[in-house]
């Protein structure tokens, strides 16, 4: 619009130029004045979306970067939690007990080495030894058994340099049975310490 | 005390020829299945209990809820044997010479009536021979119960027992009760009750977690071991009735894990176990009261299953001191500790009669456990049972005529009642899963 309003006195201009005299032959400025048609300097508002634009374009970058390195941290922490998960299940195998004993077994003592060493490997490692016992024997004393086997494991980890209070102990006596069956196999496999990560 | 059909002569281990069987499976007998019937009538009075007479009621509710129920009871009861052969057609208690001639040493006559408010029991026992001379008839015994319909065992019971109470000057314990252990889901058990024959079993806590080892003050308050918040804790009710909280440890801050409680006889104290830092277990009273405790046993090895004596002056426990477990006794004090079983390498879970000269236990020969009993004035063990499965968690009933126990196969345990003798064997449940039963007169 303003283009517009610039021409209209322009060519008043011109025509009273034209009537006036010859003498004057400068060429009529007009060609200078149009400057103001450079179409353009952008206007504010362009300058301003612009500078959103770019501003978006470059947070956009950032977040995408962000976000990769974001997602390649995750992956790592979910790998780095998958093999702790995958040493403790690895190390953390029951262990079991001839009957009316707490002893550690001798074929036990390299579970509970494994034990140690994934528990001085991962040092937020923290194990919660279940004691229990098989259906044979009261419920009353199978439950203190339970703790005497509990506190075996327990005693031996701490032999191995495991800090004893990254080791808790519970009893369940013979209230939770691994297997049902009424064989010395069965027995066996129930007369257990079972290891869980806190 | 008088022991109905004690076997006195039988000493050790001498078996007395009952056989616990495993129930045929699919049995629909939820209340006393009969396996051994009484053989001798012995020192029982013998009682004839003819079908009552019944107006306005269901007659056949009248026969299961109250005239079954009532002959069981009489018999559970061992003073009473109730006839069941060769009676008179009639009923008419007027022909008391027909009764007399079948054996009959009481005849029970009752009528079972409709009326405003429910439901009336007229009862009326008469000594039969005293009643053939018709001057010298009168009732030994005569009483009305009322109630609802649904009263009908209740009453069975109550007659049974003020029958018992009649003939011996003690109460009987028909009505009394039995609080267990009930497998409901893997790993989760539940404490439950139940009447004394089996009858109206009802949960007592619901926490979804293992939940064990039930004890009962003699004014009924609960106290039992719960996993709850994970480790075992001891919980139950500070006041008859009330709400279950924690009773031990005081605080959050566990030192050692704690199992069976106990309670006193006089209410006041919880006997239970505690672990140490070393596996070990010690032998604990906590007084409600002050809330202090006091450890009685300080041994290198495994003490548990503390049971007072009735003056509560005394406990008896297991302990592995001298290598298996056996049971041992002391002073509430922790004081004079001896043992007292030889026999044997596995003996445990003792109850003390509430009568206090005897100690019920199981004792494990050959792979199985069996009940005995420990007759203190003799210094010698008798055995109760003869099982081919284990049976276990002996408890006495009030008036010490009966043990209740557990027995079968892991997950198929069931609850089962016998005298003394062995001889009439009751089976209770037909609940897989039942353990750590407590018969009580208080709940």
């Amino acid at each position: 619009m303003r283009f517009v309003r610039n021409l209209i006195p322009l060519s008043v201009v011109l025509a009273l130029g034209a009537g006036l005299a010859c003498k004057q032959p400068e060429p009529p400025k007009p060609v200078e004045q149009p400057k103001p048609v450079v179409p353009a300097g952008p206007t504010q508002e362009e300058i301003d979306a612009q500078k959103r634009a770019a501003e978006e374009a470059a947070r956009r970058k950032a977040e995408a970067e962000a976000e990769a390195a974001r997602k390649a941290a995750e992956a790592a922490a979910a790998e780095k939690a998958a093999a702790y998960k995958r040493a403790a299940e690895a190390a953390l195998k029951n262990i079991n007990f001839e009957f009316d004993k707490s002893d550690i077994r001798e074929a036990d003592k390299a579970k509970l080495q494994a034990i140690a060493d994934f528990m001085k490997a991962y040092p937020q490692a923290k194990v919660q030894v279940a004691g229990h016992c098989d259906e044979r024997g009261t419920v009353e004393y199978n439950l203190a058994l339970g703790e005497r086997r509990a506190h075996a494991a327990q005693a031996y980890l701490v032999g191995l340099g495991v800090a004893q209070d990254r080791l808790t102990t519970i009893s369940f006596g013979k209230e939770k049975p691994l297997v049902q069956g009424k064989d010395e196999k069965s027995w066996m496999e129930n007369r257990r310490d079972e290891f869980q990560l806190q | 005390m008088t022991v109905p059909g004690w076997l006195g002569n039988v000493v050790g281990r001498a078996l007395l020829g009952l056989i616990l069987l495993s129930a045929p499976s699919g049995a629909q007998a939820p209340q006393g299945q009969e396996i051994v019937l009484e053989t001798t009538q012995g020192a029982r009075l013998a009682i004839a209990v003819p079908r009552p007479a019944v107006s306005g009621v269901n007659e056949g509710k009248v026969s299961t809820d109250f005239h079954a129920v009532l002959q069981r009871d009489l018999s559970d009861s061992g003073k009473f044997a109730v006839l069941k052969d060769g009676l008179p057609s009639a009923t008419d208690p007027s022909s008391f010479k027909a009764w007399s001639d079948a054996g009959a040493e009481w005849l029970l006559a009752a009528n079972v009536n409709a009326t405003s408010e429910g439901i009336e029991v007229v009862v009326q026992v008469s000594d039969v021979k005293t009643g053939q001379d018709r001057k010298a008839r009168t009732a030994v015994f005569s009483k009305r119960y009322t109630g609802k319909e649904a009263a009908l065992r209740r009453m069975a019971h109550k007659l049974a027992d003020d029958l018992v109470a009649r003939l011996t000057g003690q109460a009987g314990v028909a009505g009394t009760s039995i609080v267990f252990v009930r497998q409901v889901g893997p790993g989760i058990k539940e404490i439950y009750q139940m009447d004394r024959d089996g009858a109206n079993v009802a949960p007592l806590t619901a926490y979804r977690s293992l939940t064990i080892s039930p004890s009962v003050a003699p004014d009924g308050r609960l106290a039992f071991v719960t996993y709850k918040g994970g480790g075992p804790e001891i919980w139950g009710q500070r006041t008859p009735g009330g709400a279950m909280v924690r009773l031990y440890p005081l605080s959050g801050k566990v030192d050692g894990h704690c199992f069976c409680p106990m309670w006193s006889p006089d209410g006041r104290r919880l006997a239970f176990t505690q672990g140490d830092r070393r596996g070990n277990t010690d032998i604990m009273v906590l007084d409600l009261h002050s809330g202090k405790v006091r450890q009685l046993t300080n041994s290198n090895c495994l003490n548990t299953d503390p049971s007072w004596n009735p003056t509560g002056t005394q406990l008896a426990f297991t302990s592995d001191k001298d290598g298996t477990p056996q049971v041992y006794l002391m002073e509430e004090d922790g004081s004079n500790v001896r043992r007292l079983t030889r026999e044997g390498n596995y003996n445990g879970s003792p109850a003390w009669s509430p009568g206090g000269t005897m100690i019920a236990y199981v004792s494990r020969f050959e792979g199985k456990f069996d009940l005995f009993v420990y007759k203190l004035a003799d210094g010698k063990s008798y055995q109760v049972t003869t099982g081919v499965a284990s049976s276990e968690s002996p408890s006495w009933s009030p008036d010490e005529s009966r043990i209740v126990f557990s027995s079968g196969s892991r997950g198929g345990m069931q609850l089962y009642s016998t005298d003394l003798s062995g001889s009439t064997l009751r089976k209770l449940t037909e609940l897989d899963g039942c353990q750590s039963p407590k018969w009580t007169r208080s709940r």
